[in-house]
């Protein structure tokens, strides 16, 4: 059963349901390690999650002079180990999406891990099992292709074509192929 | 030193070599040409010559890393360039009295955890320099008359101490204090380990469990062996060093290779406010995008050079790095992209037209096309510049 994060950002009415979940997820002391945030305020009221791609690999860790941040064998890219993060800030640069957070009072690196404890067992993700529409999901990979297929068929009955600038349209984005454990 | 290296297998048996001939060195100085060598502890001296070399293959292989690299050239350059020499001292001495003697920073982590780590890494540093000052023969103490002992450190007689004093008596306590802290820390880390639904999310059985175990059988083992000749006479006392001195080769085999690597690595902390915080929480460069300050120029070249280094291509078409951004533009950068609608016409840092024409925009107010510098004109001709441009 291979599990995929299904982000749509369309979809997103910014409730901060997701964040107010991770908050909650074990290991996550309390602090969210997710996004919402405003495409422009000044424009509108739409918002965006945003959660880590789990890079196959990762620029954060490469940049990580401790070598502290590991990757599971499922794939998941975990925060800095604790014990070797020195604190230096490194990832949250390195990182070309800027997710990383840093804890400036503990003085350690936390970012998004896909809750390992939930995802590890095939559970979905806390942001993804509260979401109310459906902007961020935890589905099966054929799951995921017929909903690329019926965008890419919509695109097209709107009379849309893939242009260089907005191809990615007709190739709605997936990331962290998930393998399950009960496979 | 190039022709050195060519005469070794690789820089990395090189430096292990050197470092064991430093060892036998010290010990021939040490134990005046081996005449004082303590031959019970010669065990105990091949495995810490193991140690000693599995910690230099591994903080070798640590330092060849890109990352590692950068950081800690540059921490060394900043450190012996001389108008820096104060904020260097100062940041290497804040490191070290914060960082790793205090370790303030896990005890805001939590109280437990502060003095958990505390009791262990004291506890293991008082009982490693007791160890390798005897079994390397760096230290020994002399008998010089029936009542008093005499401290000889490195062949040099130092300080003199009463056979029955209280200094003598913590001298020759100090790996039995060092063990009952590393006992209690030990057991607490255990108890954290086994009770915390929080830290079992990530923990692994052989990387944080293991050397919990391997440190409490080497302090069990090690007081067992005192409470044996204290109390019982020394019954089962031989065969009991004999475990005691396997648990012990066992942890010094395995200190190099496991999570106890972390010791050595946590120095490397002394970099971060030498190299790239000059005044405490103020940041000097700012974002391409937003303008504001975000971090440091130092450490943004350093991130750029160790991504290059690594073919990691981050750059956008105007020249600039991602890395340039700070990281809320960054991911408002991705989202913006992804659903095409990419800062506009014509100027890339221009406002975006969040009007999709499904969703009216915030204010219910259609903006002026001149607003988001858009040519209808153009348009129509069907010019190039119109296009959305990326960054």
């Amino acid at each position: 059963m291979n599990k995929i994060m299904y982000l749509e950002f369309e979809r997103c009415i910014g409730c901060r349901a997701c964040q107010a979940a991770c908050r909650e997820c074990g290991d996550h002391d309390a602090k969210e390690r997710n996004y919402v945030e405003y495409v422009d305020f000044t424009e509108s009221r739409q918002t965006f999650p945003m959660l880590c791609m789990q890079c196959k690999d990762p620029a954060c860790a490469r940049v990580c002079p401790a070598n502290a941040i590991q990757i599971t064998e499922e794939g998941v890219v975990l925060s800095a180990m604790e014990e070797k993060c020195i604190g230096c800030r490194n990832c949250t640069f390195g990182c070309p999406f800027g997710i990383p957070k840093f804890d400036f009072e503990k003085n350690k690196m936390y970012k998004c891990d896909m809750c390992y404890d939930r995802t590890r067992e095939g559970i979905s993700p806390m942001c993804a099992s509260v979401c109310p529409s459906d902007a961020i999901r935890f589905i099966d990979f054929d799951e995921m292709q017929e909903l690329r297929r019926r965008r890419t068929q919509m695109n097209l009955i709107e009379g849309k074509k893939p242009q260089e600038g907005n191809k990615w349209d007709y190739v709605p984005e997936f990331f962290g192929v998930y393998t399950d454990s009960n496979q | 030193m190039h022709r050195l290296e060519k005469s070794f297998y690789s820089k990395t048996s090189m430096y292990s070599f050197l470092v064991l001939l430093v060892l036998f060195l010290s010990m021939w100085v040490a134990t005046d040409q081996f005449l004082h060598i303590d031959m019970a502890l010669l065990g105990y001296a091949i495995s810490s010559a193991i140690f000693a070399v599995g910690l230099t293959i591994r903080m070798s292989f640590w330092l060849y890393r890109t990352a590692t690299n950068r950081v800690a050239s540059r921490s060394m350059k900043n450190l012996f360039t001389k108008e820096r020499l104060k904020w260097s001292a100062k940041a290497v001495l804040i490191t070290l009295v914060d960082n790793i003697i205090l370790q303030k920073f896990i005890f805001k982590r939590g109280l437990y955890r502060g003095i958990q780590h505390l009791m262990i890494s004291w506890g293991c540093l008082i009982s490693f320099a007791i160890t390798f000052g005897l079994t390397f023969g760096w230290m020994r103490f002399d008998l010089i008359d029936p009542e008093t002992y005499q401290i000889v450190v490195f062949n040099i007689p130092t300080m003199k101490m009463a056979a029955h004093g209280l200094f003598a008596e913590i001298v020759y306590n100090g790996l039995n204090i060092g063990a009952i802290m590393v006992l209690i820390g030990a057991s607490m880390a255990l108890w954290r380990r086994i009770s915390s639904y929080d830290v079992k999310v990530t923990q692994r059985f052989e990387f944080d469990i293991l050397p919990l175990l391997i440190l409490l059988s080497v302090t069990v083992t090690g007081l067992i062996l005192t409470v044996l000749y204290t109390f019982f006479d020394g019954w089962m006392h031989h065969y009991m060093s004999l475990v005691h001195q396997v648990t012990v080769v066992i942890m010094l085999v395995y200190f190099p290779f496991g999570k106890l690597f972390h010791v050595p690595v946590r120095p490397l902390a002394a970099a971060v406010p030498m190299s790239y915080q000059e005044v405490v929480k103020v940041d000097t460069k700012t974002c391409k995008c937003c303008r504001q300050p975000y971090s440091n120029d130092d450490q943004i070249a350093d991130v750029q050079a160790i991504l290059q280094a690594q073919n990691f291509d981050l750059r956008l078409a105007d020249g600039t790095q991602l890395s340039d951004y700070c990281t809320g533009c960054r991911r408002r950068m991705r989202a913006l992209k992804q659903m095409n609608m990419e800062a506009p016409k014509g100027n890339p840092y221009g406002p975006v037209d969040t009007n999709n024409g499904i969703h009216l925009s915030g204010f219910s107010k259609k903006r002026s096309e001149e607003f988001y510098g858009i040519d209808i004109e153009q348009d129509y001709k069907g010019e190039k510049d119109s296009e959305p441009v990326s960054r």
